[in-house]
């Protein structure tokens, strides 16, 4: 074991150290050590490729020293920074694997950690440098994008054009599994080793390592279909290879078979490495062909089927969640008006009903008390009408019964104490539970305005256009509204999702705040499908 | 005086029938639909048409659209509409042709004999009735707004009585001052506001209304 990698471990325990000291400072958010692994993310990573960098520079103590170190205080205390860091870093130890490549195929006669690789001049372990690094290029790249690194938009540009879309039923790991066939059909067939022949040596064999890791990699994530295709024929001949190989040796000349090599030292045990290998690869073929098959049995047809039905499943959990939070709020709507009736118009009555029957036994007796419990009654009475009122509003406001979204939202904001411009532009019938839903969403937005922004003056804008409705409430107030803070903007939120409706607020510090509600006009549901 | 009631439910329209026969006035029609009413007040051209906003056949606006209808074909036809609530969209509606002889009150205030049949008198005489609900949303919709904000606070209390339409004895009497005083809290308002001053009630509330209905 390098030195390098003892100073790893004691910085790797200091870190520990220091994580496990924070963690026990009271802090709020992450609780346990699963909460602080979980806070730091793709961060974590930078330790090993720390790791990685520190042992490649092994006989550069110092610098070791210092590169885990200061992965080491990123990912304690900058985690987020850590996180960006991954991907360059990433990306960086791909360039390094390319120019050490090189540098072997030109005489470089030192040895090196790559990876998980010593690599030397006479090593085969230096051949896995190349794909080593083309892996860490394409891991690199994807990460870029998780974890939204300066580049990512580029990356993520470039990747909608070229990314399979249709993924099939090709799990990604079926399709991983060409890597391991390209890397021993190259040891095997390879352009510097053609069955133990060296054929090509230098730079050119670099080149073509690299080109066919790449291409590999490539068609891992542009098809994998066929990518499984190529792994399961490539599993099943290189098994039966194999077992050719085992079964005649020696009268097959030697070479180098996955971990056995022939060439260099034929014992008898590496008989046993080549039958084992084999089969393994005999028995992942054998599994990965029928579902290669059956991926390719599927007609177009059917294929579009498969995407229509995830798009189905994708439909339904939707429809599932909003059903279940559309039913919630019916329900809690249902026992407010339970309990304002309960507490209110119905109490008021009962008050009206004593009173009356107090004042019919005074009324002989005392005419001049009875007057005052039926002026009693009365107020009552008056304060019954005013509750429902109130109530009749909440649950759907009377002119939206009579007129429509258009004049409701123009009496809405009439009441507004703030000056407000209504400009309206809808079709003539808008069905009323998307009418209503509009029409709650808009009143929110205008309370937000008036109480919580400070606005001067608010504009409302109905539109309809390209199957959408759409309500745009601007106000000159102070902004900052935030949709995940309060409870009010995300009940708008939850009442849109019920007609795939969606709520976008924008709101800078120091205003305007701008209130966007689109509902689609024509949706699945028959129930908002007329406008 | 003459009256035709459109109002769909029977408890509440026999109880408009009976409160207003006691109070010496003449019910000539009570019909329950909007084609009803809007044929009762034309063919009967009552001095006042009392309306609830929602009838058949729609439930919906029919009572109002009804009285405006009418309205157009008899200009100034004096019309009380009755509501379970307010909205100030409608008031403006039925303010809008200036003409005067206008009511809209909740129904709640047909508790009040006195106050209610001096609204259908004031209308009948071509004056405007508005429910303190209504103005009260116009008030605080300028209280914040030059030059409403610039008022004192009683002459804001007069401003809002004036706008529901009340006649200067009435805000005195409310107010518990001389009509006097009344007078001078008027002149002062339409100082401010900006108005030419007028001695005609009528004319003055719809310059109020105008004004606050105004933005």
């Amino acid at each position: 074991m390098s030195f390098a990698y003892l100073v790893s471990l004691l910085l790797l325990g200091s870190i520990a150290f220091a994580l496990v000291r924070e963690m026990r400072k009271a802090s709020p958010r992450p609780a346990g050590l699963r909460g602080h692994i979980r806070a730091r993310g793709w961060g974590l990573l930078l330790l090993p490729i720390a790791l990685m960098a520190a042992a490649m520079t092994g006989h550069v103590h110092a610098l070791a020293v210092v590169e885990l170190a200061t992965a080491g205080a990123l990912v304690t205390w900058a985690p987020r920074l850590a996180a960006k860091l991954v991907p360059y870093a990433l990306l960086a130890l791909a360039l390094f694997g390319l120019i050490l490549a090189k540098k072997y195929y030109d005489g470089f006669s030192n040895h090196v950690d790559y990876g998980l690789v010593l690599a030397g001049p006479s090593s085969w372990r230096t051949r896995l440098v190349l794909p080593q690094a083309a892996l860490f290029f394409v891991v690199g790249l994807w990460l870029l994008v998780v974890v939204r690194a300066p580049g990512a938009g580029l990356i993520r540009a470039l990747a909608g054009r070229w990314l399979d879309p249709r993924r099939g039923g090709i799990a990604p790991v079926q399709a991983l599994l060409l890597i391991p066939v390209t890397g021993l059909a190259m040891q095997l067939l390879g352009p510097g080793n053609w069955f133990g022949v060296q054929a090509l040596t230098g730079l050119d064999v670099a080149l073509i390592d690299l080109g066919v890791a790449t291409a590999t990699l490539v068609l891992i994530f542009r098809s994998r279909a066929w990518a499984a295709t190529l792994a399961a024929a490539g599993l099943l001949v290189l098994g039966a290879y194999g077992w050719v190989v085992a079964a005649f040796w020696p009268v097959v000349p030697g070479f180098a078979y996955g971990f056995a090599d022939l060439h260099n030292s034929p014992e008898h045990a590496q008989f046993w490495s080549v039958a084992l290998e084999a089969s393994a690869l005999l028995a992942a073929g054998l599994w990965l062909a029928p579902r290669v098959m059956r991926e390719h049995q599927m007609l177009p047809a059917d294929s579009e089927l498969a995407a229509r039905a995830q798009q189905l499943t994708q439909r339904v959990q939707t429809l599932t969640r909003t059903r279940s939070e559309a039913v919630d709020t019916a329900v809690a709507e249902l026992r407010r008006i339970e309990r304002d009736l309960h507490d209110g118009a119905q109490a008021r009555l009962v008050a009206v009903g004593m009173s009356l029957q107090a004042a019919e036994r005074l009324f002989a007796s005392n005419p001049q008390a009875a007057l005052a419990l039926v002026g009693e009654a009365k107020e009552s009475s008056s304060r019954a009408l005013t509750e429902l009122r109130d109530l009749v509003r909440g649950i759907y406001p009377p002119v939206l019964a009579d007129r429509g979204l258009g004049d409701a939202i123009r009496a809405l904001a009439l009441d507004t104490p703030l000056p407000t411009v209504v400009d309206v532009d809808l079709p003539e019938q808008v069905d009323l539970p998307v009418a209503s839903a509009i029409y709650f969403s808009v009143a929110e937005a205008l309370a937000n305005a008036a109480k919580h922004a400070h606005a001067r003056s608010v504009r409302i804008v109905l539109s309809q256009a390209a199957g959408m409705l759409r309500a745009e409430v601007t106000d000159d107030g102070a902004g900052g509204a935030d949709p995940a803070a309060g409870t009010g903007l995300a009940g708008v939120e939850r009442r849109l999702a019920t007609f795939d409706g969606i709520l976008a607020v924008s709101s800078p510090p120091g205003g305007p705040t701008i209130v966007v509600i689109e509902v689609p006009c024509a949706s699945s549901s028959a129930k908002t499908s007329s406008c | 005086m003459r009256i035709v009631i459109g109002e769909d439910l029977f408890l509440l329209r026999e109880g408009l029938v009976r409160l207003l026969t006691a109070h010496g006035f003449e019910v000539v029609a009570a019909v329950a639909s909007a084609p009803e009413l809007l044929r009762a007040l034309v063919e009967e051209r009552p001095d006042v048409g009392i309306v609830d906003v929602r009838l058949p056949p729609t439930h919906t606006d029919d009572g109002l659209r009804a009285a405006l209808q009418a309205r157009g074909q008899v200009p100034g036809l004096p019309v009380l509409v009755l509501s379970q609530y307010v909205e100030q969209l409608y008031a403006r509606e039925l303010l809008a042709d200036q003409a005067g002889a206008v009511g809209y009150l909740l129904k709640d205030r047909v508790f009040n004999d006195d106050q209610f049949t001096g609204a259908i008198r004031t209308v009948a005489a071509g004056g405007t009735v508005l429910d303190p609900e209504v103005v009260q949303k116009l008030m605080v919709r300028h209280s914040r707004t030059e030059p409403v904000a610039r008022l004192t606070p009683r002459e804001r209390e007069v401003l809002g009585l004036m706008a529901e339409g009340r006649s200067n004895a009435a805000i005195a009497q409310r107010l518990f001052i001389t009509e006097k005083a009344v007078s001078k809290h008027a002149a002062g308002i339409f100082g401010k506001l900006g108005l030419e001053p007028s001695d005609d009630d009528n004319r003055r509330v719809l310059a109020v209304l105008a004004y606050l209905g105004s933005c």
